[in-house]
């Protein structure tokens, strides 16, 4: 790594089908077939475990269709979307959802901010920092889980001690109200995950040019006016990145709570996909279950397709 | 090689991590002040012990006795004796072994199918020009917006009906397809120049040849980074492995701990020597390989 | 440079990790095979899951070392633990579906019916109660009839654990509700049974009587409303036709959660209370008496210096009936050989042979040697309320019921809010009825 290096651009992504394709390679006339040999291994992989599931999940969501039984079922028209569109508990997992975005995105970005910006200017212990606030990341949501219901024990646990320090009765566990229950999955996630998006910032920081800074330094411009003019405006875009993808996350959380809660105490904290493996596994409605997930499955999707557009306009504001 | 890494924009995430570098480092801190850099310090400080206390008490559980640790956090703080017991106990009841056997057996066959074959696919995506060329790169964008967890309950119906389930490639297989593996090798392949390859061609070198001895080695980087982003990815999965391995005997870590209660009942300490062993391989994983770590997370994050 | 030595200490440590690994794959070879090729492990071993935990969990541990002491040792017996409710009957439901299902399994009874239902269980016959000896009049009748289903025995009741009243007997003492047996007194009908909810409501200067219903309970409630349901002779089902009916009886139901929310509102029970924290209320005298099951007996006997004794919940009503469920032993579907079929109906007549360790518990034995014997009925404070098996009375069949079961989680939610009379019994009523109606809408997928 040269300081010669051409100063490096945002990564842009590129429209899918690259126009006028690689023009560099003279591979690039040959007959199709070792082309789709390349091709294919990965390829028998997507249809069978992509393509193919997505189609059944389509399918099956107009069937009756049950865990017990090998066929399809009666159809079922769209009585399945019908009934998810009118259950109270689908309604309250997508609530849920939501609570879980708002409870864990503003933390997950600000402090992320704070942290990459802090630590980019420190001197040394760059490493340390890294290391305490990215290494949660890496860890299996199973660790994260047991490690946090212990924190969350009632009574005795570590958060009921640091309560009490602060002169406040430990009640019946953050985990055991349906008030707080989504609160300390919430904390547990930022705690697991802000490693994420302290790098992405991290990377970020590191593509603002510091002559910027230099001149904002001449002009006599303070530390806080430097961050709050060059570098929070410039991560602009890092930090959609951050919301779009946190949401998709949200969209899909399961693990956690699976393991601290399993969707309780009642459903107060039954997420989606959490209603869809309950209704598929435990009620043996897989055809319900495939409806829950289509429904699921357009929200993501919608959100991604969000996100897309959002990355095409960015790169051609910079181009 | 460094013509070529320094020309394609690929490389970038390696900028991050070597950014931390003192001379890139310096000249920002002369536009810091000295007071805001001590304010910085002492902030960041206090938040990273804050970041590390649950894994230390989580430590310093499992290295307690199982009676203290019943007490609650307080005695868990106050006490001197440290011992090995939970450990020695889980690696004396046995399921412990079977399941770091499923994690690894899973992770690594994953992570050697993914990378080849995504790289290959990127391979004839980036070099080779066929029909339908531009359809296949639809449906890799298509691809990654796919949400596969949400296909938990097709792929459960899919893999019974292919007699997988309670096997390894019940969790292997569904999670080889990882679409983003070829987008990241397709921009890595797009920025390796074409005379490299051109004086192979001139040799004689196939397709195969330009693929394997030519491509394959210039990635090395994105090779490792895509290799153990998978494997960490799939060893901490617990979605797919809870519901297509319901054997104890084949459960991964995760899925192991979470379900199997005899494990450990209600004995604190053990508990949290469980969740320190599950995460041991990848808490020295990250240790080894925290660049190729940091620069993967960074590259797919950007772009998946 | 720094890449070189990096390289080569990462070519180390992936030399170690390889050397590590590869002796112990070549240790665990029967388990890789089983994941590779699916091949199956340790045929010869009887693999039997389970839901116990606590006190339940350890005793099931003593009378499974039991029956490998006469069974060939540790490799007779494989067990596993899950955590129990909707979780643990899922994995029976997927291992069985996914072909790779246990030899013997525990289920409650009132979820082996919907497992049966869904093809998931074999039914059990003469004959194979035969091969070790056993029959149907062995068992306590009243779990025995209620495991029967379309004529078939699916499953061999182990217990039954029905609601019952456990007391702190110097709260009743005060109260002057014990007997000269030591006991308490006669409580049967409500007036009888009110007057002493005040007479302890005076001794504690607070509840007289607790029972869970915060903190995520959902299950308790249920279980003391069926109760005092189903002391009514009026009562009928709650759900009929496996579900597909919603049959029970709303005058019943508003007269008892109207009763339930006059004794809150007169002091005499608990309007919000998690489970912990309920029976906490009995064991330090701040209520003489708690409803649950009789599994807590375990955690009253922990506690030191609590003098306590247990009863069925008094007829309050019409007659009596204690809310109930029984752990059974339920046969997956799988091939078996003629052999195998032995190996498992032997470990079940190990386990009811055992009966005594179990009943130390709490739980009843179903097993009659047992439940008849001297020792049994000395044993105390079991004796004390082993009448309530006679008149367990079940969660009606549906395929959404059953112990920990979705119809328990909607019903007992909004019982349970009526206990903190956040709502009416007439909107509890109503908020059962929308919430149910996805259930009864739905064909059973079984």
């Amino acid at each position: 790594m040269t300081t010669a290096a051409p100063p490096i651009v945002r990564e842009r992504p590129r429209p899918a089908p690259a126009p006028g394709g690689p023009s560099r390679s003279p591979l690039r006339r040959g007959d199709p077939g070792p082309a789709w040999l390349f091709l294919a291994p990965f390829g028998i992989f997507y249809l069978a475990f992509l393509i193919g599931p997505t189609i059944f999940m389509i399918v099956a969501s107009f069937f009756n269709t049950s865990l017990v039984h090998t066929d399809l079922g009666s159809f079922a028209g769209f009585k399945n979307y019908a009934e998810m569109l009118t259950r109270a508990d689908f309604w309250s997992a997508m609530w849920h959802t939501l609570q879980f975005t708002i409870y864990t995105t503003p933390p997950l970005v600000i402090l992320a901010f704070i942290f990459a910006v802090l630590t980019n200017r420190v001197r040394r212990g760059q490493w340390f920092f890294r290391l305490a606030f990215f290494m949660p990341y890496v860890l299996p949501s199973a660790t994260i889980s047991l490690i946090w219901v212990f924190v969350f024990t009632p009574a005795t646990g570590l958060w009921a001690l640091v309560e009490s320090w602060f002169g406040i009765t430990p009640g019946n566990g953050v985990l055991a109200n349906p008030n707080t229950a989504m609160i300390g999955i919430a904390i547990a996630t930022v705690w697991w995950t802000l490693g994420f998006n302290f790098v992405l910032y991290l990377a970020g920081l590191q593509e603002i040019p510091r002559e910027l800074y230099e001149a904002a330094a001449v002009d006599g411009a303070s530390n806080w006016a430097q961050i709050r003019y060059i570098t929070l405006p410039l991560l602009s875009r890092t930090t959609t990145l951050v919301i779009l993808l946190q949401i998709i996350a949200s969209l899909k959380i399961f693990d956690q709570v699976y393991l601290m809660t399993g969707g309780g105490p009642g459903i107060s904290t039954q997420v989606a996909l959490g209603l869809i493996t309950g209704t598929a596994f435990t009620d043996d409605r897989v055809g319900a279950a495939s409806a829950a997930s289509v429904l699921l499955f357009i929200v993501i999707v919608a959100v991604a397709v969000v996100r897309q557009l959002f990355d095409r306009s960015a790169a051609r504001k910079e181009a | 090689m460094t013509t070529v890494t320094d020309s394609t924009d690929v490389r970038r995430p390696q900028r991050v991590v070597t950014g931390a570098a003192p001379a890139a480092n310096g000249a920002r801190i002369g536009t810091s002040g000295r007071g805001f850099q001590i304010v910085s310090a002492i902030v960041l400080i206090v938040f990273a012990i804050i970041w590390l206390i649950p894994s230390l008490f989580a430590l310093k559980t499992s290295l307690t006795d199982n009676g203290v640790a019943a007490l609650g956090a307080g005695s868990i703080l106050k006490d001197w004796n440290p011992t090995l017991h939970s450990y020695a106990s889980f690696f004396h009841a046995g399921d412990i072994w079977n399941w770091y056997i499923a994690s690894a057996i899973t992770s690594v066959i994953t992570a050697v199918l993914t990378v080849f074959f995504a790289s290959m696919a990127a391979f004839a995506l980036s070099r080779l020009r066929f029909r339908g060329r531009n359809f296949t790169l639809l449906l890799i964008v298509l691809g990654i917006m796919i949400p596969t967890q949400v296909l938990i309950v097709p792929i459960f119906q899919e893999l019974n009906a292919m007699n997988l389930l309670n096997t390894y490639w019940s969790v292997i297989f569904p999670q080889v397809p990882a679409v983003i593996a070829v987008f990241i090798f397709k921009q890595f392949f797009d920025g390796i120049p074409a005379d490299l390859e051109e004086a192979a061609r001139i040799d004689g070198a196939g397709r195969w040849r330009v693929y394997w001895s030519v491509i394959l080695p210039l990635s090395r980087p994105v090779l490792a980074a895509v290799t153990i982003l998978t494997f960490v990815g799939v060893w901490n999965n617990l979605l797919l492995p809870l519901f297509v391995l319901t054997n104890p005997d084949l459960m991964t870590i995760p899925v192991g701990l979470a379900t199997v209660q005899s494990s450990y009942g209600q004995r604190y300490a053990d508990i949290q020597a469980g969740a320190i062993l599950a995460a041991l391989p990848l808490i020295i994983l990250y240790l080894v390989f925290q660049r190729q770590i940091v620069e993967g997370v960074t590259g797919s994050g950007l772009k998946g | 440079m720094a890449t070189a030595t990096g390289l080569t200490r990462r070519g180390f440590l992936t030399a170690g990790l390889v050397g590590l690994t590869l002796p112990a794959l070549a240790g665990c070879a029967d388990t890789v095979s089983a994941g590779l090729v699916g091949s199956q492990l340790n045929p010869k071993t009887l693999v039997y899951w389970n839901l116990f935990g606590g006190g339940d969990g350890t005793r099931m541990q003593t009378m499974e070392a039991g029956y490998q002491k006469t069974h060939g040792g540790a490799a007779s017996l494989q067990s596993t633990t899950f955590a129990w409710g909707n979780p643990y009957y899922s994995k029976l439901t997927l291992a069985t579906v996914g072909h790779k299902p246990p030899d013997v399994a525990i289920s409650h009874l009132t979820r082996a019916k919907p497992l049966y239902d869904g093809g998931i269980l074999e039914p059990i016959t003469e004959e194979h109660l035969a091969l070790v000896g056993l029959k149907a009049s062995d068992f306590n009748p009243t779990p025995w009839n209620a495991q029967k289903t379309d004529g078939n025995n699916i499953a061999v009741p182990l217990d039954t654990h029905p609601l019952v009243m456990f007391y702190n007997v110097a709260v009743l003492k005060k109260a002057g509700l014990i007997g000269g047996d030591g006991q308490v007194v006669n409580l049967d009908s409500m007036d009888t049974f009110e007057a002493a909810l005040a007479e302890i409501s005076k001794v504690t200067k607070g509840p007289a009587i607790t029972s869970a219903n915060v903190g995520g309970e959902t299950a308790t409630e249920w279980r003391v409303f069926w109760t005092l349901y189903n002391q009514n002779s009026a009562a009928t089902p709650f759900l009929s036709h496996d579900g597909a009916d919603l049959t029970v009886n709303w005058d019943v139901f508003e007269d008892v959660t109207s009763r339930l929310q006059r004794w809150v509102k007169q002091g005499w029970l608990n309007s919000g209370l998690d489970y912990a924290t309920a029976q906490s209320y009995m064991f330090t005298g701040k209520a003489g008496m708690y409803l649950e099951g009789e599994w807590e007996l375990t955690t009253a006997q922990l506690i030191k210096g609590l003098d306590f004794d247990m009863a069925p919940l008094p007829t309050l009503y019409d007659r009596p009936a204690a809310q109930a469920d029984s752990h059974t032993f339920v046969l997956p579907k799988k091939d078996r050989t003629p052999e195998q079929l032995e190996q498992v109906m032997g470990f079940i007549k190990s386990m009811l042979e055992q009966s005594m360790t179990w009943a130390k518990g709490g739980h009843i034995p179903a097993y009659l040697p047992i439940a008849n014997s001297a020792a049994y009925h000395k044993l105390l404070p079991q004796a004390h309320y082993a009448s309530a098996a006679q008149h367990a009375v079940y969660d009606d069949p549906a395929w959404y019921g059953g112990s920990g079961s979705t119809f328990e989680g909607i019903v007992g939610a909004q019982l349970g809010l009526v206990q903190q009379r956040a709502i009416t019994p007439a909107q509890a009523r109503q908020a059962i009825t929308d919430q149910l109606k996805v259930y009864l809408n739905t064909p059973s997928p079984l």
